[in-house]
């Protein structure tokens, strides 16, 4: 009968099924309550989950994302970079390829943007992550020194109403930049913005690449000020990290606490 | 016409962010989950986006009637894409994405509730009054959410193993057999146990529907 109630039965059996529930009342009495009981479940309203989970998934894609590029051109092109003795010819097959993947970039975000406000918004976020990536690909290229890119985020961290870009050059620093200094710096001018879902969402993505305790454990202080409740997978994870410091797991257990 | 794992582009060029599916298949038929996730795998990652935008609705639903609790069920949502992500070479040629991703949400809401060391509550006032349907009258939408409240309750009641088969093979429609393969048992077994778990909630409902109201 549950079979039946639930349309599973093949034409065949549903009507030897049928046939002998007309001839019996105790089975009509459980047929019908069966049928109330799934027409009850089928009319539960499914509720809908909120924009931070969006956020916070496409956020961490993006993250794989650049993870990957790491792996693969990112650090190949650190690798070039390195090689400072000879002199280099003109890398102009590597601008001609960021041209062609910026032009592919584009069309792709006018494509998704043709579709709902929501996937705007997604292009929207990936577009800046990945400009993000190729910032830190110039900065590391530039081989800026560690007071020049210092400076750079102290400015920054002035700036009453930065735009996109200088927020995105901070979030960069805090993800990539090879000084505990600066990456600390960064979160810090961060701060002024955590009000903005990129900005928390940039800061739980950092936070499991992060291997400086310090840091970690400032990144922990930051997702609590900035009331990130998303960010609690990520804690609970820590607290149970065997890899991870003390202290960051008792941060991270506190902040769960706090969130 | 279908379309097969086999008509779509799954090797991927080396950027993931140029992946599109063709012209010709878009229009035809939406790419197979199975296809989608395939290209995942391959280090296509745009693909998970794709994969959220039609899943994250119902795996929601699901899991905040698993759990009784929004914010509970959005925690283990996004765990379950973060796994999706992280454990994608995982994957196999022959899956079932949607069996796969309950498979994993299941494992992570029993990481959930053995982390919190609470028990599924799954009544939330909350959730009911903010999901109730707005275009029905007054009298008769106040009966649904008490309708619904009450089966909330009787939910509630079940073991969370029997609550679980009966929400995947009734209202996420999974054949008994993607329901085994994710309960990790026989497709006998996971019929039976749907069976039971259906009686079981009929009795908890019709019972309620007679007790007076408190």
């Amino acid at each position: 009968m549950p079979e039946l109630a639930d349309a599973r039965l093949d034409d065949r059996a549903a009507a030897e099924v049928r046939s002998h529930i007309e001839g019996c009342p105790e089975c009509q009495a459980e047929y019908a309550a069966l049928r109330q009981t799934l027409a009850a479940l089928d009319t539960l309203p499914t509720p809908t989950p909120s924009q931070r989970l969006r956020a916070s998934v496409m956020g961490h894609i993006e993250t794989e994302k650049l993870t990957l590029r790491n792996q693969a051109d990112w650090a190949a092109s650190i690798r070039t970079a390195a090689r400072t003795a000879a002199p280099r010819r003109e890398p102009w097959v590597r601008y001609l390829a960021q041209a062609v993947g910026l032009a592919a970039l584009v069309v792709f975000g006018f494509v998704l943007g043709e579709r709902t406000a929501t996937q705007r918004q997604l292009a929207d976020l990936r577009a800046r992550v990945d400009t993000m990536g190729q910032l830190v690909e110039q900065s590391v290229l530039q081989k800026r020194t560690t007071g020049d890119r210092l400076e750079t985020v102290l400015t920054a961290a002035t700036e009453r109403r930065p735009d996109e870009r200088v927020i995105d050059g901070l979030i960069n620093s805090m993800a990539f930049d090879p000084s505990v200094n600066v990456r600390l710096n960064a979160l810090t001018a961060l701060y002024a913005h955590a009000d903005q879902e990129v900005v928390r969402a940039g800061v739980l993505a950092c936070l499991p690449r992060e291997t400086n305790p310090l840091v970690q454990v400032s990144m922990i202080d930051f997702l609590v000020a900035a009331r990130a409740r998303e960010a609690s997978p990520e804690l609970a994870k820590l607290t149970t990290d065997d890899k991870a410091n003390a202290d960051v797991r008792d941060s991270a257990r506190r902040a769960i606490d706090l969130l | 016409m279908t379309c097969t794992a086999a008509e779509i582009p799954v090797q991927s060029p080396p950027r993931g962010v140029d992946w599109r599916p063709s012209p010709a298949v878009e229009t035809l038929a939406p790419i197979p989950d199975h296809a989608l996730m395939l290209a995942v795998r391959d280090g296509n990652l745009d693909c998970m986006g794709e994969l959220f935008e039609r899943h994250n609705g119902p795996l929601f639903g699901y899991l905040s009637k698993v759990t009784g609790n929004r914010a509970a069920a959005e925690d283990i949502a996004q765990t379950v894409f973060q796994r999706m992500l992280k454990y994608r070479h995982t994957y196999r040629d022959e899956g079932s994405f949607t069996a796969w991703m309950y498979h994993l949400a299941r494992r992570c809401a029993t990481d959930h509730f053995r982390r919190s060391s609470a028990a599924p509550v799954a009544v939330d006032p909350s959730d009911l009054e903010a999901h109730a349907d707005q275009s029905q009258g007054a009298d008769e939408s106040a009966a649904s959410r008490d309708d619904h409240a009450l089966l909330h309750r009787a939910l509630g009641r079940l073991d969370r193993d029997d609550r679980e088969v009966l929400l995947l093979s009734r209202l996420q429609e999974l054949s008994f057999a993607e329901v085994a393969g994710i309960l990790e048992c026989s497709v006998g077994a996971a019929r039976v146990r749907a069976h039971r778990a259906l009686r079981t909630l009929r009795d908890h409902y019709i019972q309620m529907q007679k007790e007076p109201l408190t």
